[in-house]
């Protein structure tokens, strides 16, 4: 998979602003990864101070927990994904601790961040109204569909797949249920980005 | 009143002064319909050139009569004008200041001219814009042709949402649109192919092939001209020009936009074509991300039990290409600093090299677990001094890891270092620490 460490020549981050057009700005990718390796591996060594002798699943547990939240630190709140991952990682009390731990003196200012960002119950409601009306719609449209050409019936089936996908690509995305298709695309580019970067300061982790 | 358009064009179809003029003169019409329509700013539609249409226009420019014109189509309400049926020798009553408007509108077909049409409507500065115009009329007598071989219809809408303009083809196309407004252009629009085929003059005007060439310049001069707190949206020609529609295909454009730039970043997405094929070639691959990561990450676990990595390894290994030998010397560096790197690699090469005393692990831990919360402060450099006496190649590891980490300066970091015993000077360091 070299194609991974070769192809990531650039990176996209979208400026937040809303009036003018976003722009992408372009992130040299080993900085990126260097600052992850910063971060994860101290983490790393904030958990295995934490506590010595881990059996392989918490061990497992800890890499990746270490490795969200030292990606979602380093973003710092500019995307959505990774206040997401940190909220989820601070949402239940078991995890909570050793979460903060790993952030670091910082967590009070993320925790706060990430929590003061609104964007979970509002859009959680909005979400829910916007399904049922969907799910009313479509089954009208079921009803109307014998009599509809055909050009119209593939365009609803395209249409259809789209929707399936886009709800796929939500839930794999971390946060990415309340958002909306133009910031479900964006978050989509960094979240690929840092997995891209995770895979590979991994993967040399494990060679060596 | 939706009937008014085609109206006035079957009225100005009248006057049979040739075609240059009913192509003026269904451009007035439009431009006094559009007037009328506060809401819905329907912009100029312009028929492809024919090459004795030039001469013609830069007469009209001359005269000035086509800016009296326009400006009277601007400022008075639209009625079939008895005057414009008798052709042009009347419209010669009314004064016009901005010639150089209706020189635009006439005489180009870019986007400019578009604005400018939108833009008086919208009680914008006008001689600001006339005077943006006036110079690119005058440039563009020398070639209309192709200006005028593509056909334009847009519509301006005001909303904070990115400007496009798009040019189309010349056969009007008869989407079904929902507002009479849209009635009337569609059948204005056949009108004017109407007048179109009836005009056979010169027709072997590539106007599709022009299209593209134009919109790059239209695009360029729709955002010289372009109001600094609006930004425009341009519905294309044949298409719903309603709010919703408009907002819906900006959003569509941006989500275009982005999938672009997915199309590079994920591999093997340069095959597939379209949103649901780009999107399963997405959702695989984060998938495959995702599964990577757990996969390495258990293989991380059950590989290393406690958990340290060996960072000397994976510099040795050159994971960071961007990496160069050079290391900044002492009072170089004075960039961000973070004093738990330092840490980190003292403790490393101790764990690594120092051959694992249990006892001096813990401490070592401990003092690092508080040094990475505590800020930088001098014992660190006590710290480093210590460590490093047992390093086998500290230079050349030391000045990697200065190079990658942007070690502060002020660290007070130096090469050569005292030796001194090693567990003495972990207990020492350990002792200023925590001080």
């Amino acid at each position: 998979m070299h194609h991974s460490v070769s192809c990531l020549s650039y990176t996209w981050s979208f400026s937040r602003s809303s009036d003018g057009p976003t722009e992408p700005r372009m992130r040299n990718p080993s900085l990126i990864k260097e600052e992850f390796l910063k971060r994860w591996i101290i983490a790393l060594r904030r958990c295995t101070s934490l506590k010595k002798n881990m059996n392989i699943l918490e061990r497992n547990k800890v890499v990746k927990l270490s490795a969200d939240l030292a990606m979602a630190s380093a973003r710092n709140g500019t995307t959505s994904w990774s206040r997401a991952l940190i909220a989820n990682a601070t949402r239940d009390n078991d995890n909570r601790i050793l979460a903060e731990q790993i952030l670091g003196p910082e967590s009070e200012i993320l925790v706060k961040r990430v929590s003061t960002m609104p964007f979970k119950t509002c859009n959680r409601r909005k979400i829910r109204s916007k399904r049922i009306l969907k799910r009313s719609c479509s089954s009208a449209i079921r009803r109307v569909r014998k009599t509809v050409p055909r050009k119209v019936l593939a365009n609803c089936i395209a249409k259809r797949l789209i929707q399936k996908r886009t709800h796929i690509l939500k839930s794999l995305v971390p946060g990415g249920e309340f958002m909306d298709e133009t910031t479900l695309m964006e978050e989509t580019l960094d979240y690929i980005a840092y997995l891209r970067v995770q895979v590979d300061v991994m993967r040399s982790c494990t060679y060596c | 009143m939706n009937r008014a358009l085609p109206e006035m064009l079957h009225c100005l179809s009248g006057p049979g002064n040739g075609t240059d003029i009913t192509v003026l003169e269904r451009q007035r019409t439009r431009v006094k319909w559009q007037h009328q329509e506060q809401q819905n700013y329907f912009g100029v539609f312009l028929e492809p050139s024919q090459a004795g249409q030039v001469g013609n226009f830069q007469d009209l420019v001359g005269d000035g009569r086509c800016g009296s014109v326009l400006r009277h189509v601007v400022t008075h309400s639209v009625k079939p004008d008895p005057g414009l049926e008798n052709g042009w020798p009347e419209l010669g009553r009314y004064e016009l200041p901005d010639l150089g408007f209706g020189s635009a509108v006439l005489m180009n077909g870019s986007a400019a001219g578009f604005e400018m049409n939108s833009t008086i409507t919208r009680t914008s500065s006008c001689p600001h814009t006339e005077a943006q115009v006036a110079p690119e009329a005058k440039g563009k007598v020398s070639e209309p042709a192709e200006k005028m071989s593509s056909t334009v219809g847009r519509e301006s809408y005001k909303k904070r949402k990115a400007d496009k303009v798009q040019n189309t083809k010349v056969v009007a196309e008869d989407d079904a649109k929902d507002k009479r407004s849209k009635v009337c252009a569609e059948e204005g629009e056949s009108k004017i192919t109407t007048e179109q085929t009836r005009t056979k003059n010169t027709t072997t005007h590539p106007n599709n092939r022009e299209t593209s060439a134009d919109t790059s310049r239209e695009n360029s001069k729709a955002s010289e001209v372009q109001k600094p707190d609006y930004i425009h949206v341009r519905a294309r020609r044949g298409q719903a020009t309603d709010s919703h529609s408009l907002a819906e295909r900006v959003r569509r454009e941006k989500i275009s936009e982005r999938m672009k730039y997915l199309q590079d970043l994920v591999p093997g997405c340069n095959k597939v074509t379209g949103k649901a094929g780009m999107l399963d070639e997405i959702i695989n691959y984060v998938q495959s991300l995702q599964r990577q990561v757990e996969f390495l990450s258990m293989k991380l676990a059950t590989v290393n039990p406690r958990l340290d990595f060996n960072i000397e390894d994976l510099f040795a290994k050159e994971i960071f290409p961007a990496c160069s030998a050079n290391f900044p010397t002492i009072g170089s560096s004075s960039e961000m600093t973070n004093p738990a790197y330092l840490q980190i690699n003292p403790a490393q090469q101790m764990v690594a090299c120092c051959g694992l005393e249990m006892g001096v692990n813990t401490p070592d831990l401990m003092a690092l677990r508080r040094t990475i919360s505590a800020p930088v402060s001098l014992p660190e450099t006590y710290f480093d001094a210590s460590c490093f006496t047992q390093l086998q190649p500290p230079s050349t590891w030391d000045a990697d890891l200065q190079n990658l980490f942007n070690l502060d300066s002020n660290q007070g970091r130096s090469i050569s270092f005292p030796s001194q015993p090693f567990t003495g000077s972990i207990e020492a360091s350990n002792l200023k620490m925590e001080t």
